[in-house]
C-alpha cells in the first residue's frame, strides 16, 4: 500500500515531513505513529494506514511533498503485522539507527550495550549526534541530558534542528551563558521575520483613535455579554470590524505583493497575532470577516485565541491570511512598529489604550473631556502602496471606532 | 499576614465560612466543648453556639451520615473525623453513598460537604492512629482530597473545600498543628487541584505532600549546600483533582522526579504521580523514578522505630544522593 500526504485541511497543499518515526525494513502495526507532518506551524502526528512492513521511503525528513504525493510503501503481510503486534507506539522518538526491536521503541542510535536514559536517547535522535562522541559525566560514566546540552552548547553535533513539539531546552554552558534551544514557532517567525524585514521597505504611521464609543458599548453591554458567552468583551472585535469595513475600502491594503504585480484579494482574512505565552507566536486567521457580525467576531476571534493557546489550531486556522492585527496593549505600551507578515503588505498594531485628556470640538465650541485615546499604528509595505493611501486608510479606520454606534453594533 | 499554628489556622478557615454563611455547620467527636482533640477547633462553640458547632457520639458513621444528609438537605456540613485511620468504619457512607450520590441521583443530589481529619504519623500513636491514608481517599472516584502542609494552605484550602459543590476530604497532618506561618489577613480562599513550587532546581524535581514538603524542602537545603545538588521542590497539595500540568513541567525542566510520601510504599498516591510521568513525559527522564515511602508495614509507636519508618530529612538526602548522578 502507497502511504501518501494527506490532506492536512482544506486550504493545505503541501506539507514537510518532520520525521519518520520508522525506517525501511521496520515493521508497522495499523494507527501508530508513522511519521510527522508540517504545514506552516502546525505539526500532525500521522498513523501508518496498513499493517505490514515499511519497504520503502520515497521522501526524507526535512522535505516538502505536495498532497498526494507518494512518501513511502508499506508491504502489507499478516506476518509482519503479527511481528510488530507488540512494538510500542513511540510519541517523540526518531528512528535513525536503532535496530528494530519488538520491545523497544526505535529512539537513539545507541552502541550496544550502552545505557541511555530516555531523554537522552531523546536529544541524541533529534540533533543526529553520535552517542561516542560525547563524554558522560554521570555515575559509571553515563551521558546525562546535561551531558549532551553542554555538548550541544559548544557547538557539537551538526545544526540543531529541534523538532516540532520539542519544548525549547535550557543548557548551562560555561558560567556567562545559558543556551536556549529554539523550538519549531521560534524558528519559524526567526525566518519570517527576517526574511519581511530585510526584503520589504517598511513604513510606520499612527494615528491617534478616541475609543469613548467602543468604550460606551463595553460598558453597557460588556457584563451581559460576559454572563452570557462565558468572556470577556475585549477592544479587538471592534478593530477587528472596523479594519474589515476600511479594508473593503482600500483593497490595496488587502492585497499580496509580487514582485511585478499586486494581487488583490476579494476575501478579507484577518490574522491576529497570539502570544503563547513568551514561548512564541502564532497568527491564526478569522476568515471572511465582512460577512460577520461584531458577535460573531468577538466569538470566533476568541474561540481562535483560545485554541491557539491550548495548542489545538488546525492547519486551516493558520492559512488565507490577507492583513495582520497584533496587539500589545495588555503591557502598556504606546506604539509598536509591526514587521509585515509576508506576502501581505500591511499589519497594524493596537496599543494600550488609556484615559487622557483630549479636546473635541462642537458648535459650542472647544472643550477638554477624559477619553479613552490608543494609537493605531500601521507598518505598510512601500513597495504595494504609497503614503496617503495607507494614511487615508488609517482615517478611515479612525472614523469608524470613533463614529460607528456599537452598541447597536453588538445587538446584531 | 499574621503569624499562625496550623491548628488556630484550621479554625480560623472554618470559622471564615461559619461567618460567610450561615449554612455552614461543624460537627465531631468533642469539637465543640473540648475545641478538639488537637486543640485546631477552640473557641468555634463560644463564637456560633451550640446549634452549629455540635459534638457528636462516638460513632464516626453516624458522623458523616449526618453529613451527607445535611449536604443533601442544603446545609454545608464540615464534619471531622477524629484520626484518619477511622475512615475505615465510615467506608461506606464516604466511599459508597457520599462520593457517588450526584452521579446516581443524575446530579439530582449534591453534596457540598467536607469531612476533615487528622492524618499521619510523628506522634507516636501507633498503628491504628498514624497513618496516612489520602491515598485511600485518592483511589475513590467522586472525592476530592486535599492535604495541606501550611497554616495559609490549610485555612485557604478549607475555604475552597466549603465553597467546592462536591464532597472534599481534608487531611491534616497532625505533626503540623503546633508549626507556625504567615496567613493573608481578612478573607482567604484557596484553589483546590493547584500545586504549588516551591523551590526551583536544575538537577531533580521533589513532589511532595503535606508533612513530606517541609522535610524535602529541608532536605534540598541539605542537598544544594553540602553535595551540590540542585532540587526543585513541588507541594502537591492537592491529590484530587491533581496538577498534573505543574507535575510535569517540573519534571520535564529537570528531567528528574522523586516522590516523598507518608503512604506505605504500595499504591502511595506518588506511584500514580510515577506513572502519569512515565506516560505523559518519559522522553524527559533522564533517570528512574525514585519514590521515598514509609515501607509497607504498619506502624510502630515506639519513638525511635516510628522515625525509622516514615522518610526523615537525612533519609531524603542520602536516596537522592545515591540515586541522581
Amino acid at each position: 500500500m502507497d502511504v501518501v500526504m494527506p490532506q492536512l485541511g482544506e486550504t493545505v497543499a503541501e506539507g514537510t515531513v518532520t520525521r519518520w518515526y520508522k525506517k525501511a525494513g521496520d515493521a508497522v502495526k495499523a494507527d501508530e505513529p508513522l511519521f510527522d507532518v508540517e504545514t506552516d506551524k502546525v505539526s500532525t502526528e500521522i498513523p501508518a494506514p496498513a499493517s505490514g512492513v515499511l519497504a520503502e521511503i520515497l521522501v526524507a525528513e526535512g522535505v516538502t511533498a505536495k498532497v498526494g504525493a507518494k512518501l513511502a510503501v508499506i508491504r502489507e503481510s499478516g506476518a509482519a503485522a503479527q511481528a510488530g503486534a507488540g512494538t510500542q507506539a513511540p510519541t517523540k522518538a526518531v528512528a535513525t539507527t536503532a535496530p528494530p526491536s519488538a520491545h523497544r521503541p526505535p529512539v537513539a542510535p545507541a552502541v550496544s550495550g550502552e545505557r541511555l536514559s530516555p531523554v537522552v536517547r531523546r536529544l541524541i535522535a533529534e540533533h543526529r549526534l553520535d552517542s561516542g562522541t560525547i563524554s558522560g559525566t554521570g555515575r559509571d560514566g553515563r551521558i546525562t541530558r546535561d551531558d549532551v546540552l553542554t555538548y550541544l552548547s559548544q557547538g557539537g553535533g551538526a545544526r540543531a534542528v529541534a523538532p516540532s513539539g520539542a519544548a525549547a531546552a535550557s543548557a548551562p554552558s560555561g558560567a556567562a551563558t545559558e543556551t536556549l534551544l529554539l523550538n519549531n514557532v521560534r524558528r519559524r517567525t526567526a525566518e519570517h521575520m527576517a526574511k519581511s524585514w530585510s526584503a520589504v521597505p517598511h513604513v510606520l504611521q499612527v494615528v491617534e483613535a478616541d475609543f469613548h464609543r467602543v468604550e460606551q458599548a463595553r460598558r453597557e453591554e460588556g457584563e451581559s455579554w460576559k454572563r452570557r458567552e462565558g468572556f470577556g468583551l475585549t477592544y479587538l472585535p471592534f478593530i477587528v470590524r472596523a479594519v474589515s469595513i476600511a479594508l473593503g475600502k482600500f483593497p490595496r491594503l488587502n492585497a499580496s505583493f509580487a514582485g511585478d504585480r499586486l494581487e488583490l484579494h476579494r476575501r478579507i482574512n484577518i490574522g491576529i497575532a497570539v502570544d503563547l505565552n513568551f514561548e512564541g507566536l502564532v497568527v491564526p486567521v478569522l476568515k471572511d470577516v465582512p460577512s460577520k457580525s461584531l458577535p460573531q467576531i468577538a466569538r470566533e476571534g476568541n474561540e481562535l485565541v483560545q485554541r491557539a493557546r491550548s495548542n489545538r489550531l488546525k492547519p486551516d486556522d493558520l492559512t488565507e491570511g490577507t492583513y495582520t492585527i497584533t496587539n500589545n496593549g495588555a503591557f502598556g505600551t504606546v506604539i509598536t512598529a509591526p514587521i509585515i507578515n509576508q506576502p501581505q503588505v500591511a499589519i497594524l498594531s493596537t496599543d494600550s489604550i488609556r484615559k487622557r485628556p483630549i479636546v473635541v470640538e462642537s458648535a459650542g465650541g472647544e472643550e477638554i473631556v477624559i477619553r479613552p485615546v490608543g494609537m493605531l499604528a500601521q507598518c505598510f509595505d512601500h513597495r504595494a502602496v504609497d503614503g496617503a493611501y495607507a494614511a487615508a486608510f488609517l482615517r478611515e479606520v479612525r472614523m469608524l471606532i470613533e463614529t460607528r454606534d456599537w452598541a447597536q453594533a453588538l445587538q446584531a | 499576614m499574621a503569624e499562625l499554628t496550623y491548628r488556630e489556622a484550621v479554625a480560623a478557615g472554618i470559622a471564615q465560612e461559619m461567618e460567610r454563611d450561615e449554612r455552614v455547620l461543624f460537627f465531631g467527636e468533642d469539637v465543640a466543648a473540648a475545641g478538639g482533640v488537637f486543640k485546631a477547633t477552640v473557641g468555634l462553640l463560644e463564637k456560633f453556639g451550640p446549634r452549629r458547632v455540635r459534638d457528636c457520639p462516638i460513632s464516626e458513621q453516624a458522623i458523616v451520615g449526618a453529613a451527607m444528609g445535611a449536604a443533601m438537605t442544603g446545609l454545608r456540613p464540615i464534619a471531622e473525623i477524629m484520626f484518619s485511620d477511622f475512615l475505615a468504619v465510615c467506608w461506606d457512607m464516604v466511599a459508597n453513598e457520599i462520593a457517588k450520590a450526584r452521579y446516581m441521583t443524575n446530579g439530582q443530589l449534591q453534596l457540598p460537604l467536607v469531612i476533615r481529619t487528622a492524618n499521619g504519623a510523628g506522634s507516636r500513636f501507633g498503628a491504628q492512629h498514624s497513618q496516612a491514608v489520602e491515598n485511600w481517599a485518592m483511589a475513590v472516584p467522586g472525592l476530592k482530597v486535599v492535604a495541606p502542609a501550611t497554616p495559609a494552605d490549610v485555612k485557604g484550602l478549607i475555604a475552597a473545600a466549603v465553597r467546592d459543590p462536591d464532597p472534599v476530604v481534608v487531611f491534616e497532618q497532625k505533626s503540623l498543628y503546633a508549626t507556625k506561618g504567615e496567613v493573608p489577613d481578612g478573607e482567604h480562599v484557596d484553589e483546590l487541584g493547584k500545586a504549588k513550587v516551591l523551590r526551583q532546581g536544575k538537577d531533580c524535581t521533589i513532589v511532595a505532600l503535606a508533612l513530606m514538603v517541609h522535610r524535602a524542602l529541608a532536605a534540598a537545603e541539605v542537598l544544594e549546600k553540602e553535595h551540590g545538588i540542585s532540587c526543585t521542590v513541588v507541594d502537591v497539595r492537592s491529590l484530587v483533582p491533581l496538577d498534573t500540568r505543574t507535575i510535569l513541567s517540573e519534571v520535564a525542566k529537570t528531567g528528574r522526579l522523586v516522590t516523598v510520601e507518608e503512604n506505605p510504599r504500595l499504591c502511595g498516591w506518588g506511584a500514580e504521580i510515577a506513572s502519569i510521568v512515565a506516560d505523559e513525559c518519559f522522553w524527559d527522564l533522564d533517570g528512574p523514578v525514585l519514590r521515598i515511602t514509609t515501607p509497607h508495614v504498619p506502624l510502630p509507636s515506639a519513638d525511635q522505630l516510628e522515625d525509622n519508618t516514615i522518610p526523615s530529612v537525612a533519609r531524603i538526602v542520602r536516596e537522592v544522593r545515591e540515586k541522581i548522578d
